[in-house]
């Protein structure tokens, strides 16, 4: 398995063998097809950071996140939230699917 | 290290977002000219509603052409939510003048997709948008058209069957 993009709490590997990702979440590995990567980012990116500083929005902070069709369930905290982000915006760029300029914005 | 990610995907992903925006804004323009199609049939205009019905159609046509690309690309399409559709027209003027400006922002969003799309160097992305480019061109020439014959007609005395019956000339 070789790394494509590690951030302070996640990490992304593709594994060559059986043509596929998986994502560290620290507490639990995941193994992801591209398609379910897709979905992460679509849920990820739709994610309103600004709602976790309004405290009628977002009372306490946390974000459900489900992922590979409900198959895992994660809770994560704005800090979280921000790492996984920049993660996923990365681990784009670096696999070639994400323009450069995002890189050097993030 | 074998680019697994490429394999399965052959556009970009920042393409890939605006195109599911386009998705949904072709829908929205779908789900527009059905109310358009619904208030033409509610105030006699019976010519003018199977013009919109039509419309409909081929604006669905039109989401379901990206959504296929995307599927084709490997991108991941997403079912557009559609809301915020406005049922109420003060004429059937108004209805053609909102549907050109509706034309004009759909054709504005179809080039941004284009000039982005030559930006990060997603060829095939704007390959694609070649049809949309010159479609926009004949609907927003349709519309005009229709626009012209309305102020050449005008709406005094029977003038507005006159328009309904013309618009016949813009179904094929
Ligand atoms: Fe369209
Ligand atoms: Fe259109």
């Amino acid at each position: 398995m070789n790394v494509i993009v590690q951030s302070t709490y996640y990490t992304l590997y593709q594994d060559t063998q059986q043509r596929c990702f998986f994502v560290d979440f620290g507490q639990k590995m995941v193994r992801m097809s591209l398609c379910q990567l897709l979905s992460l980012r679509q849920k990820v990116m739709s994610i309103s950071i600004e709602s976790h500083f309004d405290s009628d929005l977002n009372k306490h902070g946390f974000e459900v996140l489900m992922l590979c069709n409900k198959e895992h369930l994660f809770i994560l905290n704005t800090l979280e939230i921000l790492d996984l982000k920049r993660m996923v915006e990365q681990g784009f760029v670096a696999m070639g699917l994400s323009a450069e300029s995002e890189l050097v914005s993030a | 290290m074998k680019d697994i990610a490429r394999q399965s995907m052959s556009i970009k992903v920042e393409s890939m977002d605006l195109l599911n925006a386009q998705i949904k804004m072709e829908a929205h323009a779908s789900a527009t000219y059905l109310a358009m199609a619904s208030w033409c049939e509610q105030n006699g205009f019976f010519t003018s509603a199977k013009f919109f019905f039509k419309q409909t159609e081929e604006e669905r046509e039109h989401m379901m052409k990206i959504f296929n690309f995307l599927v084709d690309t490997g991108g991941s399409p997403v079912s557009p939510e559609v809301t915020d559709i406005n049922h109420d027209y003060s004429s059937i003027v108004d209805v053609f003048e909102s549907t050109l400006e509706h034309e004009v922002a759909v054709t504005k969003s179809i080039h941004n997709i284009v000039k982005k799309a030559r930006e990060i160097g997603d060829i095939a992305t704007e390959r694609f948008l070649d049809w949309f480019v010159m479609e926009q061109v004949e609907e927003e020439n349709t519309i005009r058209d229709i626009l012209d014959m309305i102020e050449i007609t005008g709406t005094e005395g029977v003038g507005l069957q006159m328009i309904d019956n013309q618009v016949a000339k813009w179904i094929d």
